[in-house]
């Protein structure tokens, strides 16, 4: 038995298996990407998804209604990679020889396996001289800095750059630890920027991408290939027979859970309609909505939702200080209360005033989390709530330590805190002295009430 | 290397004039345009002909209409427009000049 998942291509209604949807959703990403620049790249993309359908249609029958995954095979293999830039003609030869060469080898771009296995510098790559050169030059798959937060010691930032830089993860942490010794902790600063602005691998492809592979269908059945070569070459081989079943598992996991996320977005998108996405996108596959959050909208994504946590972070350490101000001295920050005005209105004013403020920004931000996925958005708040925590502690030491005004303002509050607390503990003491009295008294109103 | 892979990046150029000159026949619509270029050297695949129409359409060349059809949803049926028809009409000329180059050149 297996699951099918409806899609509509270009406004119609097809059925497909969980294999032919991973392919196509797949295929319309890469398509996506290579389109990226292209103006046109709605249309263009309308129009695939209508071939496609036509190409669907042969299979299906009054007896037959759903496309198998080898059937999308075919007909993607039929589709030919597309061609992010028709009708170039001035690349120089050699170039274009090597392209030419490479589609031969693996029948083109990211689609060639024979790609995957080159990069991965496995013995399996001996697709002849040409593709070998071509899938080593590999500019099929562009690797990008992602955070790993698998096997991540805080978040993943020094996990990400050692996979985009291809180097041993030990390294980037202890070329971590150094720069922060001897920067004396702007390292950490950068660790910090970079942690925000930089977006998790949260999908098996975007951990793939992280580094520089390939990922579909056909590539994974390859991983798996190659890890089964290297256990059935292996001495030790119970070890990595156990290991590499793990492996497999965890891939299957992955992909399996990758794909109740995109199910459960593509309902809940449909639920609430186009949900804040573009309507080009909301015409496209489930499966596109996913790319629509692409690397670079996580990048611009990430840097608005630092600076305007920044911003909030400021703000909040202004209005704790001017409530402080008016607690302590009964005066705003120095700007004495005008004649008339009780004490609890300014104080009424001040948490509405902070409302005021505050909500804009919030709304903002909760826009762009969901912008960015709806399943990431606790996470991004947490991380938020936590950095906005972060900033305003890490100014209230810098105040404490090197702005005479705040570090009198502490000790004017520690003292007034003292103070205070002395008194409600002596009241307490009282309070408690008639307590049971005052309970009596409750109790025995309860009846008449 | 073998021929046909020594002449791809030419092949590739050449697939505009092609287009160009299918669309210049008559009103096509895409599978037909792939049907009449599968039997020769220059057979192509979507993915490659569909960005290629949407250039030629930016660059003013050719146009399309929607037509209904018995099966299915309307399709686009692509036509050369006037500048279409005069950018081919030189490009006719220029492959001619190649041609005679080519054969001239050693006899």
């Amino acid at each position: 038995m297996q699951k099918v998942i409806t899609v509509s291509l270009n406004g119609n209604a097809y059925q497909l298996d969980e294999d032919a949807y991973a392919l196509l959703s797949q295929y319309l990403e890469q398509s996506g990407r290579a389109l990226q620049t292209n103006p046109d790249r709605p249309e263009i993309i309308a129009d695939l998804e209508q071939a496609i359908g036509e190409k669907c249609a042969r299979y299906l029958s009054p007896h037959k209604t759903v496309v198998t995954g080898p059937e999308l095979a075919q007909v993607v293999a039929e589709m030919g990679p597309v061609d992010g830039d028709p009708g170039t003609t001035t690349e120089s030869p050699s170039a274009a020889n090597g392209t030419s060469a490479g589609a031969q080898a693996g029948s083109g771009g990211a689609w060639s396996s024979g790609a995957a296995t080159g990069s991965g510098a496995s013995p399996g790559a001996s697709s002849g001289p040409g593709g070998g050169a071509a899938a080593g030059g590999g500019p099929s798959v562009s690797r990008r800095l992602y955070q790993i937060s698998d096997g991540a010691v805080f978040s993943g930032v020094c996990k990400g750059l050692s996979a985009y830089f291809a180097v041993d993860v030990t390294l980037v942490r202890a070329i971590f630890v150094a720069a922060f010794l001897l920067t004396g902790g702007a390292a950490l600063i950068a660790y910090v920027v970079m942690m925000f602005i930089i977006p998790y691998a949260s999908t098996s492809e975007e951990r793939a991408a992280a580094h520089g592979m390939p990922f579909n269908a056909r590539v994974l059945v390859e991983r798996a290939k190659e890890k089964y070569a290297q256990f059935a070459s292996s001495s030790d081989w119970r070890d990595s027979r156990n290991q590499w079943r793990n492996e497999w598992r965890r891939a299957r996991a992955e992909w399996r859970f990758e794909r109740r996320r995109m199910r459960d977005e593509w309902r809940r998108h449909w639920r609430f309609g186009a949900g804040g996405a573009p309507a080009s996108a909301a015409a496209l596959s489930p499966g596109a909505k996913t790319p629509a959050a692409n690397y670079a909208t996580h990048i611009i994504t990430g840097t608005v939702l630092a600076i305007l946590g920044l911003i909030f972070a400021i703000f909040t350490i202004g209005w704790v200080l001017a409530l402080l101000s008016l607690l302590t001295t009964g005066a705003l920050l120095g700007w004495s209360l005008p004649h008339g005005v009780p004490f609890w209105a300014a104080l009424v004013v001040l948490v509405l005033l902070y409302n005021a403020i505050a909500w804009p920004i919030k709304a903002m931000r909760r826009s762009i989390y969901y912008s960015v996925g709806p399943y990431q958005g606790a996470w991004v708040e947490a991380w938020n709530g936590i950095a906005a925590l972060a900033v305003v502690f890490a100014l209230l030491w810098y105040g404490y330590h090197h702005q005479p005004e705040v570090h009198n303002l502490f000790d004017h509050l520690s003292q007034w805190w003292n103070e205070s607390v002395s008194t409600q503990l002596n009241q307490l003491h009282l309070g408690e002295r008639h307590a049971p009295e005052g309970t009596q008294t409750a109790f025995k109103d309860l009846p008449l009430l | 290397m073998p021929i046909d892979q020594k002449f791809s990046p030419i092949r590739k150029g050449l697939l505009e004039f092609l287009v160009l000159k299918i669309v210049g026949g008559a009103m096509v619509y895409v599978p037909d345009i792939l049907r009449r270029l599968a039997s020769t050297e220059f057979a192509t695949q979507e993915g490659t002909l569909y960005p290629l129409l949407s250039k030629l359409r930016r660059e003013g060349l050719v146009d399309y209409v929607w037509q209904e059809s018995d099966s299915g949803p309307p399709r686009k049926y692509y036509r050369l427009t006037d500048s279409g028809r005069e950018h081919l009409a030189q490009l006719d000329e220029y492959w001619v000049l190649i041609n005679k180059t080519i054969s001239e050149l050693g006899s």
